[in-house]
C-alpha cells in the first residue's frame, strides 16, 4: 500500500558529532598548578634540615624566628622556639638547621651566643650590635649525629685556625686567663684557650694554642715561662729591664724559647705537656735531661744553703741544689749533712765553643761508661772538689762551688751508686774560721803577764841609765866648756895675725907699685928683646946658612 | 507558568554572547554566527562548568603555597625576615593596627577563599540543577565578578614596596615566591568567574541539556 507514512514515523537521521573528549584542555591549568605546588612542596621538604635543641643557661638576646645560627658568617639555622626547660633552670632553644649544614650536627659540635664583648685584648662581636646576637657554631670531629647540645657560655677561642694545642702545667694561674697571648721572641703566636685545676688540685693545667706556622718552633725541649710583669736585673752592664709587650704587662703572657744549649729537633707533638716556669731565667736554667744527681756530704753547717741554690763549676752556673738534709753515716756512726745536687757541667760546653767540636764530646758523655771515666779523671787526677761558698756576706746565702784543688787529698770515686758521692773540701768560711781560731789560740798561749813585768823592769833600768847620762852631760858641761872658750879666743887672735901677714904679702908682691912687680916687668922686657934677636938670627941662618962660618954680608942682609 | 521565568533557550532562541541580539539559531546543534555583530553563537558558554571547575581547582591549589610561602623577604641591618600573608596580618594585629590587619585579612585571605567557595557553590548547584536561591546565587556571581579586579591589592602593594625600598646594604626587600602564587590565585579566580555562565543558574529544573547537549 502506497499510503504515505507519517513523517514522524520515519527515523530521524542522526548527526554524528565528532567524537570529542569529555575532558577539556583547560584541565592542564589545575594540573600545572598542582605540579608546581607539589614541586615546591617537595623541594621545601627536601631542603628541610634537622631540628636541634640547644640548652643554654640564659636566652641572652635570643629571639624565636630572628636569631640565626652562623658558621663562618653563613646562616646555617634559625631559632624557631625559645622556652624554659621543664625544671625552669635553663633554656631550650630549638633551631631549624638548613639541609646542607645537617652533616655538621655531630656529637661534639659547639654552640655559643655571640654578643659584643670588649676586653683588654680586643673587641669582638661588634657586628652583633646592629644585627643582634646570634649563635656561633663550631663543627666537631665526631661522626655521630646529634640533636641536643649544651650551649657554651663563652665562645671557644680557637675555631678554625691551623696550629697545635699544647698543655702547660703551672703551680698557679698567676695573671693568666683565656685569651692571654703566647709570645715567641716577643711575637704573638698564640693564646691560652683554657685552664683547669689538675685532678689532684695541686697544680693548674693550661691549654694553649700556637698558631701555624709558629707551632713548629715548639720543640720537646722548649721551655715556657710566665712573661707577665717586668723582670729587672742588675748586672755588671747596668740595669736590665725585660718585658714582653705592653699588653703582656697588663694582662699577662706566656713566652717560650729553646734553651741556648739545646739544638732544635723535631717539633713537639700536639697536646704535648710542658712545665710553665716562673720566669725566663728559671725556665732557661731549668735542669736538662742530661743533669745527673750527685750527693755531697759536708762536714760543716748548712745554714744558708737552700734548695734551688746554684751549683757552679769553675764559677759558672751548672746546676742547683735539689735537697738538703741529714744522713746517718753507718761507718762512723755519726749524723752528717747530706746535700743532693743536680749537676750537668756539660751544659756549659755549649757556651763560646764551636758546636761541631763539642757535639761529639757531648754525645760521648751520653754513654755512662765514658761519662764515668771523665768524672773519675776530673775528680781523682785533677782534684775536682765541691766547696760551700758564701754567695752573699750580708744574708749568708751559701752555694756549692766546684773547683780544681790539685793539692787536695786523694779520693776514690764510688761510681756504682745511683747518686755518686763527690768529694768536698771545707768551705771558705770554715777555713777562715779555723785560721782565726788558731791565731787566737796562739795569742791565748802567749805569756803576756811575764812579758809585761819584764818590760817594766827594762823600763826602770832604762830610766836609771838615762839619769846617769844626764848627770854625765852636766859634768861635762862644767869641766870642759871654759878652757874651750879660751882656746877659741886664742885661735881667733892667731887668725887675725895671719890675715895681716897675708895683706903684707899682697902689697909687697902683688901691688902695682910693688918692687917685685917692676923688676919682673923689666926682666920680661929684656926677655922679649932677647927673643927678638934670636928670631933675627934664625932668619939670617935660614937665608944664608953660610954666615955662621963666613959672617954676615950686607947684600944678603937686605934692609937691615 | 507565569511564576516561572521563560528563558530564550526554552523557546528555541538564543542571545548573542557579545551584543545580546536575540536570534534564531541556524541549527540547533550548531547555532551559527550572530547576524548583527558576527560573533560565534552558542546556547551557553562552551564547557562552562568544566572550565570553571578546572580554574577553581587550580586556584585552590595555588591558594595553599600563596599562604605558606613568604610574600616579602626583608633584610634590615643584617637580619633577614620572611613574611607570609598571615604573618603580616598577625604582625599588624600584634603591633596594634587591627584595622589594617582586618583589611589585609579580608582582602588577601578571606576574599580569595570566599571566591573559591562561592564559585564552587555556584558550580555544584548548577550541576545539580538546584532551583533554590537562584536570585541569591546570581547576586553572588556578580559580587565575585566585581570583586575580582580589586583582588590584586596585595600584589600591587608588594610590587610597590619592593621597588621603593632598596637601601642596600642597610635594607632591602625582595618579593617572595608566595606573591606569585597569590597572583595566580587572583588571576585564576577571575578567569573562573569569567568562564562561568550565569545563565546556567536559571537553567535549573529545565531540561536544557536535552536541547544542546
Amino acid at each position: 500500500m502506497a499510503e504515505p507514512t507519517e513523517l514522524e514515523d520515519l527515523p530521524q537521521a542522526t548527526v554524528v558529532r565528532p567524537k570529542r573528549s569529555r575532558i577539556s584542555i583547560i584541565w592542564i591549568i589545575p594540573i600545572l598548578a598542582a605540579l608546581v605546588a607539589v614541586g615546591i612542596a617537595i623541594q621545601r621538604i627536601r631542603s628541610e634540615g634537622p631540628t636541634i635543641t640547644i640548652i643554654f643557661n640564659a636566652a641572652e638576646g635570643i629571639e624565636a624566628g630572628k636569631t640565626f645560627v652562623k658558621y663562618k658568617d653563613v646562616i646555617i639555622g634559625r631559632v624557631t622556639q625559645v622556652q624554659l626547660t621543664n625544671d625552669f633552670a635553663r633554656v631550650n632553644v630549638t633551631v631549624k638547621i638548613s639541609k646542607n649544614a645537617a652533616p655538621l650536627m655531630v656529637e661534639d659540635a659547639k654552640f655559643w651566643v655571640v654578643k659584643p664583648s670588649i676586653s683588654i685584648t680586643g673587641i669582638s662581636g661588634l657586628n652583633t650590635l646592629l644585627s643582634g646576637n646570634y649563635i656561633g657554631f663550631q663543627p666537631g670531629v665526631s661522626d655521630n649525629s646529634w640533636d641536643t647540645f649544651g650551649g657554651l657560655d663563652e665562645a671557644p677561642v680557637i675555631t678554625e685556625q691551623r696550629g697545635r694545642q699544647f698543655v702547660l702545667t703551672a703551680s698557679d694561674l698567676g695573671s693568666l686567663d683565656v685569651g692571654t697571648p703566647i709570645y715567641y721572641r716577643r711575637l704573638q703566636v698564640g693564646q691560652v684557650i683554657g685552664f683547669d685545676l689538675a685532678p689532684d688540685g695541686k697544680s693548674v693545667v693550661l691549654k694553649i694554642f700556637v698558631n701555624a706556622p709558629y707551632d713548629k718552633f715548639v720543640y720537646p725541649g722548649t721551655r715556657f715561662w710566665n712573661a707577665s710583669g717586668v723582670d729587672v736585673s742588675v748586672g755588671a752592664d747596668g740595669i736590665n729591664v725585660r718585658t714582653e709587650s705592653l699588653v703582656a704587662l697588663l694582662v699577662g703572657g706566656v713566652s717560650f724559647d729553646l734553651p741556648p744549649e739545646l739544638a732544635p729537633t723535631e717539633s713537639a707533638a700536639a697536646n704535648a705537656t710542658f712545665t710553665l716556669f716562673r720566669d725566663r731565667v728559671t725556665a732557661l736554667r731549668a735542669t736538662d735531661p742530661n743533669a745527673r744527681r750527685y750527693v755531697l756530704y759536708f762536714n760543716e753547717s748548712l745554714r744558708g744553703l737552700s734548695v734551688g741554690a746554684p751549683v757552679t763549676f769553675l764559677g759558672l752556673p751548672a746546676g742547683e741544689v735539689s735537697s738538703v738534709g741529714l744522713a746517718f753515716d753507718a761507718a762512723s756512726a755519726t749524723i752528717r749533712p747530706r746535700v743532693v745536687i743536680t749537676f750537668s757541667p756539660e751544659r756549659l760546653l755549649a757556651y763560646g765553643s764551636v758546636p761541631a767540636e763539642v757535639q761529639p764530646f757531648k754525645t760521648a758523655l751520653q754513654d755512662p761508661q765514658k761519662r764515668a771515666a771523665v768524672l773519675r779523671r776530673l775528680v781523682e787526677d785533677r782534684g775536682l772538689r765541691a766547696q760551700l761558698k758564701s754567695g752573699n756576706l750580708l744574708t749568708g746565702q751559701l752555694y756549692v762551688a766546684f773547683d780544681y784543688y790539685p793539692g787536695a787529698a786523694k779520693v776514690k770515686l764510688d761510681l756504682r751508686q745511683p747518686e755518686i758521692e763527690l768529694p768536698v773540701v771545707p768551705g771558705t768560711f770554715t777555713v777562715l774560721e779555723a785560721k782565726l781560731t788558731s791565731i787566737l789560740d796562739k795569742i791565748d798561749r802567749t805569756p803576756l803577764e811575764a812579758i809585761g813585768s819584764n818590760i817594766k823592769k827594762d823600763l826602770e833600768s832604762l830610766d836609771e841609765t838615762l839619769k846617769s847620762a844626764t848627770k854625765l852631760l852636766a859634768d861635762a858641761d862644767a869641766q870642759i866648756v871654759p878652757p874651750l872658750k879660751t882656746a877659741l879666743e886664742d885661735a881667733h887672735r892667731t887668725l887675725g895675725a895671719v890675715e895681716r901677714a897675708i895683706d903684707n904679702v899682697n902689697s909687697t908682691l902683688l901691688g902695682p907699685d910693688a918692687p917685685a912687680q917692676q923688676e919682673l916687668r923689666s926682666a920680661l922686657q929684656d926677655f922679649a928683646r932677647a927673643a927678638r934677636s934670636l928670631r933675627v938670627l934664625a932668619d939670617q941662618l935660614e937665608r944664608q946658612p953660610s954666615s955662621v962660618i963666613r959672617g954676615k954680608t950686607d947684600a944678603a942682609s937686605g934692609g937691615k | 507558568m507565569r511564576a516561572r521565568a521563560v528563558s530564550a533557550a526554552q523557546v528555541g532562541l538564543l542571545a548573542c554572547g557579545t551584543c545580546r541580539q536575540l536570534t534564531r539559531p541556524a541549527d540547533k546543534a550548531n547555532p551559527g554566527d550572530c547576524p548583527r555583530c558576527g560573533a560565534r553563537l552558542a546556547w551557553r558558554r562552551a564547557h562552562s562548568i568544566q572550565y570553571t571547575w578546572a580554574l577553581v581547582i587550580a586556584a585552590a591549589i595555588c591558594y595553599v603555597p600563596a599562604n605558606v610561602l613568604p610574600v616579602l623577604t626583608t633584610t634590615a641591618f643584617g637580619s633577614t625576615e620572611s613574611d607570609t600573608i598571615m604573618g603580616g596580618v598577625i604582625f599588624l594585629y600584634v603591633s596594634g593596627s587591627w584595622p589594617l590587619a582586618l583589611i589585609v585579612l579580608v582582602a588577601s585571605v578571606m576574599i580569595p577563599l570566599g571566591k573559591l567557595v562561592a564559585l564552587s557553590y555556584l558550580l555544584i548547584t548548577a550541576q545539580r540543577g538546584s532551583v533554590a536561591n537562584s536570585h541569591e546565587r546570581t547576586r553572588i556571581y556578580y559580587a565575585v565578578e566585581f570583586v575580582g579586579r580589586w583582588s590584586m591589592l596585595d600584589v600591587f602593594v608588594d610590587a610597590f614596596i619592593v621597588a621603593l625600598i632598596q637601601l642596600k646594604p642597610l635594607m632591602s626587600v625582595e618579593p617572595g615566591l608566595g606573591v606569585v602564587f597569590f597572583m595566580a590565585v587572583v588571576v585564576l579566580t577571575m578567569l573562573a568567574a569569567q568562564s562561568f555562565d550565569p545563565r546556567l543558574i536559571w537553567d535549573a529544573g529545565h531540561d536544557y541539556r536535552a536541547q544542546h547537549g
